[in-house]
C-alpha cells in the first residue's frame, strides 16, 4: 500500500474562502493509501514547505498530493521542497484547488466536495508514478536574433556584449527598421537617426555579431539549447566582399520610377539600390523584379560603372544551416493599410496622408529635407489636421486594441509642424489622451500649452475636398458633440499598428504562439513577458504588441539577459515527462506496428525511425522512436497511436485511467 | 480468365512472383481467397464480378510476406487497401505486383505505386450501389435517429471482432481492445462494451478506411457496420479533401495540420 501525505493550502483567502481545507484534509485521511492529511494557511512559504518535509521524514511518505494553486504557479517550488526531503522530485503531484475550484465557484458544500475529487485524482495519479530523472542536454553558445530594427538590434548588442556570439538576421537589405525611418522622437525630440545610427554601426563592428542582411529564418528544427536553423541568405546580385560601397552604380541605373519603401512611397528609387545613405550595411541590392537586365535581358549598366566588379547577376539565394541555443524574436510591426477608412479619403486625396509618412517629411532624411510639405503641390502647409485611432480601437472597423504610440507621436507630429512653421495651425481629433510613461504627459501638455496645438475630442466623420482645401467634418464631444468643420491643407492619419508581414508563418516555423490579432504571444502577461511557450525562444518589441521605444529597448535587454543567462550554462536539464514507445517480448517486439501516424502528428519532429534487429543484423521491424532531447511530452502521439505503443512519463495510459475511474 | 491464369503461371515459372493471391470458387457459388505457389495452383483462379472481396488484408500476414514477391489479383478495394497500406508503411513501395484485370479478361501488371495510383484515380466511386442509398439515409437523418439506430443495431453485437478481422486496415500486432492495463475499452458484449468497440473502431479508420465494405459481410450478425466506418470516413473526406486508398503519401487528416484549417482556434 501507498504511503501518501495530502496537505492543504488555503492560499490565504483565495482557497479558504470558498472550501472548507480542514474538511478536505480530513476527508482525504479517509482515502485509501493516504497516511497523513494537514492544511496550511500558505504552503508555499518557508513554514509551509517545511511541514511538507518534515512529514515526509516522519511519515516515510513515498508520495506528495500538494493540494493549492495551478502547478504552473508553485510546482517547482514543493517538487524541490520534497527534493529537499530526499523524496524523488516527480513523486509530488499538485491538485489545482484555486484556479479549477475555489476561483469559479461560489462557497457551498458543493465546492468543497469537487475539492476532494480533485485531491483525489491525484492520489491516484501519485500512487502510480515513477521516479523520473531530470535530462541534461548541452547547449550551443550561440544566439540568433531575428530581425534588425532597435529591438534585435539592442538584444543583440546586449547579448554579444556578455560574451556570446549572436547571429542576427534582417530581412531588408539593412538594419534600423521603422525606427531609421523617424524623425524626432518623444518625449525628448532628439534626432532619431542620430541615437540609432550608431547602434547599427556597433552591429556591424562588433566581433561577437555576424550580421546577416536580406536574409530570412527558413526552417527551424531542434529545442532549447540545441536548434538548427536554416536561413536564407537573398542573392543581392552583389559581391559584399568586393563593394566598397561608392555608390557609383547607383547613378548609372536606367530604372528610375520605383515606389521607394524607406520614404513610405514619397519619392522613387532605382532598381538597384540602398535604402538610405546611412545604411549599415552600405552595399546595394538589386531589385530583379525592377531590373532591365533580369526583366528585358539587355542592361549592363551599373556592371559597366562598378570600379570593383562587384555586381553578380548570376549569384544564387543561398541556404545557411546554423547551430543556436537561444532564439530572440525582434520582428516588429506594420502600420494598417487606409482602405478600410474611404471616409477619410487616403488614396483619393494626396494631402490625406499616413503618419509614417509625415514623419518622412519632417525627417531631415526625408525626401524635403525636413520641411513639411504636403505631396500635392510641394507647399508647406499652414492648416493640418491629425486624425489619432485611425483603426485602433475600433471594433468594427479596424482592431479592438489601443496602438498605443499614437497619442504621443501624433503630439509630436503637430509639436514638430508647429516648430517648423510657426504660423501653421494643427489640429488634433482624438478619443482619449493615453500619454502614461515618464515625461508623457507633460509632453502632450507641452504641445497643447506652449504650442497651441488644438485637441478636439471627438471623431472625424468624413474628409472631402473643396476649393483646394480637405474639409475635416466632425464633432466636439466635450462641446455636445457640436459639429466642427476644418479646412485643413494637409491631414495625417495616425493608423494602427498590426502584426508585421509574414508573422504567423514565422511563428508557425518557430512554434510559437500568437495571440488573437496575429502578434506573438508572452508565456505569462506578467511574470514571463519576454518568454514565449517554446523554451529558449524570447521576444522584443513591437511583434509582441505595439511598443514604444523605451518599451522595445527595455524588453530587447531583457530578453538579452534572458539569454545570456541561458549560454552561461554549461548544461541544461529538462523534465523529463517525455513519451517513448513501449517495447514487448518476441515476436512483437514492440506494439508499435510502425505506421507512423505520429510522425506527422509530431508538432516537435521528435519522432523518428528504430529498427529492431536480430543477431545477424537483420531488420526484424521497423517502429517508431521519440528524441527525448526534442519530446516536448504533449502527448498527441499517445492520442494519435491506435495500438497506444507511446506512453507519456508522468502521464501514463495507467494514470490518467485511474484518475478517471476514481470518480 | 485463360489470360489471368497464364499470367500467374508465367510470373510463378519466371520467378517474378513466389506467390500469387486471387480468388477461386467457394462453396454456394462464392469466391474465395486462393493461394497459387505453382503453376497447378494457377487453374483454380477463376475472376468474374462476384470477386467482391479485398485480399488486401492478407499482404500484411507475416507468414504470406515470408514467401517473397507477392502478386495479388486486385479489384478496386484491394487497390486501395494497397496504397493505403503503403502509406502507412505496412508494405514496401512497389512491394507487390498488383493484377488488375479488366472486363474483357486482360490483365494490367501494376507494379509501382505510381502505377497503381493513377490506376485507381479512374475508378468509380468504391461503394455499391445499395450501400450509397444506405449511407444517403443516414445522413438525411437527424444526430439523434442516428443515434437511435446505430443504438438499436449495436445491441445485437456478439463481439466476435469478425470486423476487426476482415478489415485490411486492422493489421495492428496488438489492437487497442486488447489492451488490459488499463483496460480502455469493457471487454464484454454489453451495450456500453459494443458501443464504445464501434466508436473506437470508427475513428480509428476515419480517414484510413477504404470502404470495401469487408466488416458488413464478414458480420455474422447481419449488422452493417462498415456504413459506420464509411460515414467517418466521408466526413473526412468532405471537412478535409483528402481520401484513404487515393494515393501512397501519407496525409492523415486526424495527425496532420494545414495552415489555411477552417477552424481558427486552431491556428
Amino acid at each position: 500500500m501507498s504511503r501518501v501525505g495530502v496537505f492543504v493550502c488555503h492560499c490565504g483567502e483565495n482557497i479558504g474562502s470558498t472550501v472548507d481545507c480542514p474538511e478536505v484534509a480530513e476527508r482525504c485521511k479517509q482515502m485509501p493509501g493516504v497516511v497523513h492529511a494537514e492544511d496550511y494557511k500558505y504552503l508555499c512559504s518557508n513554514p509551509g514547505q517545511n511541514k511538507i518535509k518534515q512529514a515526509i521524514k516522519d511519515h516515510q511518505l513515498e508520495g506528495v498530493v500538494v493540494a493549492a494553486c495551478s502547478p504552473r504557479m508553485h510546482e517547482p517550488t514543493f517538487r524541490r521542497a520534497v527534493t529537499d526531503a530526499g523524496m524523488n522530485a516527480y513523486l509530488c503531484e499538485v491538485a489545482n484547488l484555486r484556479e479549477h475550484c475555489s476561483w469559479v465557484h461560489e462557497e457551498a458544500d458543493s465546492t468543497t466536495e469537487k475539492a476532494v475529487d480533485l485531491v483525489r485524482l491525484q492520489l491516484e495519479k501519485v500512487k502510480r508514478n515513477k521516479p523520473l530523472q531530470p535530462i541534461e542536454v548541452p547547449i550551443t553558445k550561440t544566439a540568433l536574433v531575428i530581425g534588425g530594427g532597435v529591438a534585435g538590434i539592442q538584444a543583440a548588442l546586449d547579448i554579444a556584449d556578455s560574451g556570446h556570439k549572436v547571429i542576427l538576421v534582417e530581412r531588408s537589405p539593412a538594419l534600423g527598421g521603422h525606427m531609421a525611418q523617424l524623425s524626432e522622437t518623444f518625449p525628448t525630440l532628439d534626432c532619431s537617426q542620430c541615437i540609432l545610427t550608431p547602434r547599427m554601426v556597433d552591429v556591424s563592428r562588433h566581433p561577437n555579431i555576424t550580421l546577416m542582411t536580406y536574409s530570412e529564418v527558413e526552417h527551424l528544427d531542434g529545442f532549447i539549447g540545441n536548434f538548427k536553423a536554416t536561413i536564407r541568405k537573398r542573392a543581392r546580385k552583389i559581391d559584399e566582399e568586393l563593394c566598397t560601397g561608392c555608390g557609383e552604380c547607383l547613378q548609372k541605373c536606367p530604372s528610375k520610377d520605383i515606389s521607394d519603401g524607406f520614404n513610405e512611397g514619397l519619392t522613387t528609387r532605382r532598381a538597384i539600390y540602398v535604402p538610405f545613405t546611412q545604411a549599415v550595411p552600405n552595399i546595394p541590392v538589386i531589385d530583379v523584379e525592377n531590373c532591365r537586365h533580369y526583366q528585358k535581358k539587355k542592361c549592363d549598366r551599373c556592371v559597366k560603372a562598378c570600379p570593383t566588379k562587384a555586381i553578380s547577376f548570376n549569384q544564387q539565394d543561398e541556404l545557411i544551416h546554423v547551430d543556436v541555443g537561444a532564439i530572440v524574436v525582434a520582428t516588429g510591426y506594420k502600420v494598417m493599410s487606409t482602405e478600410k477608412f474611404p471616409e477619410y479619403g487616403y488614396g483619393t486625396y494626396p494631402d490625406v496622408i499616413t503618419g509614417l509618412q509625415f514623419e518622412r517629411y519632417a525627417s531631415a532624411s526625408g525626401p524635403t529635407q525636413g520641411v513639411i510639405k504636403r505631396p500635392s503641390d510641394g507647399k508647406e502647409p499652414e492648416t493640418v489636421v491629425f486624425i489619432a485611432c485611425s483603426g485602433s480601437r475600433d471594433a468594427a472597423k479596424g482592431v479592438k486594441y489601443c496602438s498605443k504610440i499614437c497619442c504621443m507621436y501624433t503630439a509630436k507630429h503637430a509639436m514638430l509642424l508647429k516648430h517648423k512653421n510657426h504660423n501653421s495651425k494643427a489640429y488634433v481629433f482624438y478619443m482619449d489622451i493615453r500619454a502614461a510613461g515618464k515625461n508623457y504627459d507633460e509632453f502632450v501638455r507641452r504641445a497643447i500649452e506652449e504650442d497651441g496645438v488644438k485637441y478636439i475630442r471627438g471623431r472625424v466623420s468624413r474628409v472631402y475636398e473643396e476649393d483646394g482645401k480637405l474639409v475635416v467634418k466632425g464633432a466636439d464631444t466635450l462641446l455636445g458633440g457640436r459639429p466642427v468643420e476644418i479646412k485643413a491643407d494637409l491631414v495625417v492619419l495616425a493608423t494602427a499598428s498590426l502584426p508585421n508581414d509574414g508573422q504567423s508563418e514565422l511563428a508557425r516555423k518557430l512554434h510559437v504562439g500568437c495571440d488573437e490579432y496575429g502578434f506573438l504571444a508572452e508565456a505569462h502577461p506578467k511574470l514571463k513577458p519576454v518568454e514565449t511557450n517554446t523554451a529558449g525562444i524570447y521576444l522584443a518589441g513591437a511583434c509582441q504588441s505595439p511598443r514604444d521605444i523605451p518599451e522595445t529597448v527595455a524588453q530587447a535587454s531583457a530578453a538579452a539577459a534572458k539569454v545570456a543567462a541561458l549560454l552561461s550554462r554549461s548544461h541544461l536539464t529538462r523534465e523529463p515527462i517525455v513519451a517513448e514507445v513501449n517495447r514487448r517480448p518476441a515476436p512483437l517486439h514492440s506494439d508499435c506496428t510502425g505506421c507512423f501516424l505520429c510522425e506527422s502528428a509530431c508538432p516537435y519532429r521528435a519522432i523518428g525511425q528504430e529498427e529492431i534487429l536480430d543477431r545477424d543484423g537483420i531488420v526484424i521491424k521497423t517502429i517508431a522512436k521519440i528524441n527525448p532531447g526534442l519530446c516536448q511530452g504533449c502527448g498527441t502521439c499517445v492520442a494519435t497511436c491506435r495500438t497506444k505503443a507511446i506512453d507519456l512519463h508522468g502521464f501514463s495510459n495507467e494514470q490518467i485511467f485511474a484518475e478517471i475511474m476514481s470518480l | 480468365m485463360e489470360v489471368l491464369r497464364n499470367k500467374a503461371q508465367d510470373l510463378l515459372a519466371q520467378g517474378q512472383a513466389q506467390i500469387v493471391i486471387g480468388y477461386e470458387a467457394g462453396t454456394g457459388g462464392i469466391r474465395r481467397p486462393s493461394f497459387a505457389r505453382t503453376a497447378a495452383d494457377t487453374a483454380r483462379l477463376v475472376w468474374d464480378a462476384d470477386c467482391i472481396s479485398n485480399l488486401a488484408g492478407y499482404l500484411t500476414r507475416p507468414e504470406i510476406k515470408r514467401m517473397g514477391k507477392t502478386a495479388i489479383v486486385a479489384n478496386a478495394s484491394t487497390l486501395r487497401a494497397l496504397l493505403q497500406l503503403t502509406a502507412e508503411r505496412q508494405l514496401a513501395e512497389d512491394a507487390v505486383l498488383a493484377l488488375a484485370v479488366a472486363e474483357d479478361g486482360t490483365v494490367t501488371e501494376l507494379a509501382t505505386a505510381q502505377a497503381v495510383t493513377d490506376h485507381v484515380a479512374a475508378l468509380p466511386d468504391a461503394l455499391s450501389a445499395a450501400d450509397r442509398e444506405q449511407m444517403n439515409l443516414l445522413a438525411s437523418m437527424s444526430r439523434e435517429e442516428r443515434w437511435v439506430y446505430w443504438e438499436k443495431e449495436l445491441q445485437r453485437c456478439i463481439k466476435c471482432y469478425a470486423c476487426r478481422s476482415s478489415c485490411p486496415m486492422c493489421y495492428c500486432g496488438t489492437c487497442t481492445m486488447d489492451c488490459n492495463k488499463p483496460q480502455w475499452v469493457p471487454v464484454p458484449s454489453h451495450a456500453l462494451g459494443n458501443l464504445e468497440y464501434h466508436t473506437v473502431r470508427a475513428m480509428h479508420l476515419a480517414g484510413r478506411c477504404v470502404e470495401c465494405g469487408e466488416c458488413g459481410r464478414a458480420c455474422p450478425v447481419g449488422i452493417p457496420i462498415h456504413l459506420l466506418t464509411c460515414f467517418a470516413e466521408e466526413s473526412v473526406h468532405q471537412q478535409f479533401g483528402q481520401k484513404a486508398g487515393a494515393s501512397a503519401k501519407l496525409d492523415y487528416a486526424l495527425g496532420t495540420f494545414r495552415p489555411d484549417d477552417k477552424e481558427s482556434f486552431i491556428r
